[in-house]
């Protein structure tokens, strides 16, 4: 049972975080709760870097679709980078991929696309 | 009732201010049992206490006995506190029961008969982690046809198990087995998407099995990708379709495929809490879960998917994280 | 007989003042220690309830007969913003001291009788007694 998230304000309307840990029932509300503290405001950035995340199910998964939906009702843009190929693969399942911008790790930039 | 215990404590507070043995404690720990289960709250016992000592000892200084009016008062709030304790694990009592109830309310309204097709063995196992379960596996047929949903509502419990009547309903709206199941996925995501809140979201998969062609056709709402194990080249595959999980936004493209089976081939449709175990030494892999699978193959359906339940229940060392929900569709 | 007498609460030393004052009505009555310290801590709560949530209000007391028993009644009023949910209020656990067996829920439990009368906007007026036995 352990996460971390850090968030900072990098500029104006750019907020940058960081997450690491595991995500699962037990800390998505300590996730939800610390993403909440972000102040929507219009045309906002949040870019949130997943590098640290070691394990997420699909509680956490909840957490970024409800988070991106409130980006997006600010007119804001959501950004999630550094994703493990196992995360990448949640979102890939998930369809999520297709309406979120999601960035996968260096190694695993490549997104496949074909059918 | 208070009269008998303000006799009792006096005679034990007398024994033990005269012998100060352990016996005299025990009795003294025995007696506070007693004054628990008649409701004696914590200033009554200093109040006896007082009083024993006013008969025991009326020598002592005025000071000693005020001293007592201030550890009443002092008192009051545990009292107060106790109570409210009291209570307030009946109420969780009665949550409890009422959580059962509502687990069996819901293992009846969502209950699905496993037909029996002529040329189709069929096997299903759907176990909640907690309670309620948060799969859900519904089954449509008619002579030819069988169509079969499986869904994950994401977040478990409570409100992962009233999600899932809403798609019960959904369900039973349609018009039998024939459904195509992108039809399915778009009438169950205009409903999910009306009625769910902002982090509350459902992965489905649908498909339907046409016994007459030995076609498998199928569509996927953000669903875990079955599995596909074809006999003649002893392989498995995933069955993807691209579509977004349900209830995020109302109007979603799915795609839908089909597939061929044949004699011994088989469909391996599953919830994430298949893919996502974990043991000590970290996941599961889906290697391991094929490999338990391929195993197994020559077995009847059910069968098949009682012995993978067990096995990986073994590697997680019995302790279920998620709600775990497998079928198998296998040509006889 | 009908003996009264009441408190303003305008200051928090005021729950002192109208717990003295509950504390010789009982003694009077003649309430033994425990149940003195009960009532006390009944007009502390309310007191303090007048004090934090309506700003100022008035305790009174009075001694009270009924049949053949002596007792006291605590009337609290305040012309406060009102309870809007007097049910959640009177839940236990609910209060932000939740746990702590305080708020009016204690009050209850230490009197034998209750009630509140309440209105948004207008205030709270809450009588609670107990007879002596």
């Amino acid at each position: 049972m352990n996460i971390s998230v850090e968030l900072q304000t990098i500029a104006e309307l750019h907020i940058k975080g960081l997450i690491g840990g595991e995500i699962d029932a037990f800390t998505a509300p300590i996730l939800r709760e610390k993403l909440a503290e972000v102040t929507l405001q219009d045309n906002i950035h949040v870019e949130l870097n997943l590098q640290d995340v070691s394990y997420m199910d699909s509680t956490g998964l909840g957490v970024f679709v409800g988070f991106y939906k409130s980006v997006i009702a600010a007119n804001g843009h959501m950004e999630l980078t550094g994703l493990s190929s196992r995360l990448k693969r949640l979102f890939d399942i998930t369809g999520l991929v297709e309406i979120m911008d999601i960035q996968a790790r260096d190694e695993e930039v490549k997104i496949d696309e074909t059918v | 009732m208070p009269q008998e215990f303000k006799r009792q404590y006096r005679e034990i507070l007398e024994q033990y201010t005269q012998r100060q043995t352990e016996h005299n404690l025990y009795e003294g720990q025995n007696f506070s049992r007693q004054l628990i289960q008649k409701n004696i709250s914590p200033e009554e016992v200093i109040s006896i206490h007082k009083a024993s000592l006013e008969e025991l000892m009326p020598e002592l200084p005025n000071n000693v006995w005020h001293s007592f009016d201030l550890l009443i008062e002092v008192m009051i709030r545990y009292g107060l506190a106790l109570k409210e304790h009291q209570t307030l694990i009946k109420k969780q009592e009665n949550f409890r029961m009422e959580m059962e109830l509502a687990s069996n309310v819901q293992q009846t309204l969502l209950k699905t008969k496993v037909p029996e097709m002529n040329s189709l063995d069929i096997g299903m196992i759907s176990v909640p982690a907690k309670e309620m379960n948060g799969d859900y596996t519904h089954f449509l047929n008619d002579d030819t046809t069988v169509g079969i949903a499986v869904a994950d509502v994401i977040g478990k419990g409570i409100p992962a198990a009233l999600c899932m009547s809403m798609i019960k309903y959904g369900m039973d709206s349609l018009n039998g087995a024939e459904t195509e199941p992108i039809v399915v996925l778009d009438v169950i995501n205009r409903i999910v998407e009306k009625s769910v809140s902002d982090s509350m979201f459902i992965s489905m998969f649908y498909g339907t099995y046409d016994t007459s062609t030995s076609v498998f056709t199928y569509a996927s709402a953000g669903h875990e990708p079955p599995l596909f194990y074809c006999a003649k080249s002893n392989s498995f595959s995933e069955l993807q379709a691209k579509g977004l999980l349900l209830g995020v936004i109302p109007n979603v493209k799915y795609e839908q495929h089909s597939i061929s089976l044949g004699k011994d081939d088989f469909v391996v449709m599953m919830t994430d809490g298949v893919t996502e175990c974990r043991s000590k030494e970290g996941f599961i892999d889906q290697k391991t879960v094929m490999d338990i699978i391929e195993s197994v193959r020559d077995q009847s359906a059910q069968d098949m998917v009682e012995y993978v339940f067990h096995k990986l229940e073994e590697l997680q060392e019995f302790e279920q994280r998620d709600d775990f929900t497998l079928v198998i569709f296998k040509k006889k | 007989m009908n003996l009264r007498s009441s408190v303003d609460i305008i200051t928090e030393w005021d729950i002192v003042a109208a717990r003295q004052l509950g504390r010789n009505e009982a003694k009077d009555v003649g309430f033994g220690t425990v149940d003195q310290a009960r009532i006390t801590t009944a007009i502390s709560e309310l007191a303090r309830n007048i004090y934090l949530y309506a700003g100022k209000g008035k305790i009174e007391i009075r001694q009270i007969t009924d049949g053949n028993l002596k007792g006291l009644l605590v009337i609290a009023s305040d012309k406060g913003p009102g309870i809007a949910d007097v049910r959640k209020v009177m839940e236990d656990g609910y209060t932000t001291s939740g746990g702590l067996g305080a708020g009016l829920p204690g009050v209850k439990r230490l009197m034998d009788d209750f009630k509140i009368e309440t209105v948004l906007g207008e205030g709270t007026t809450i009588s609670a007694s107990k007879l002596l036995r």
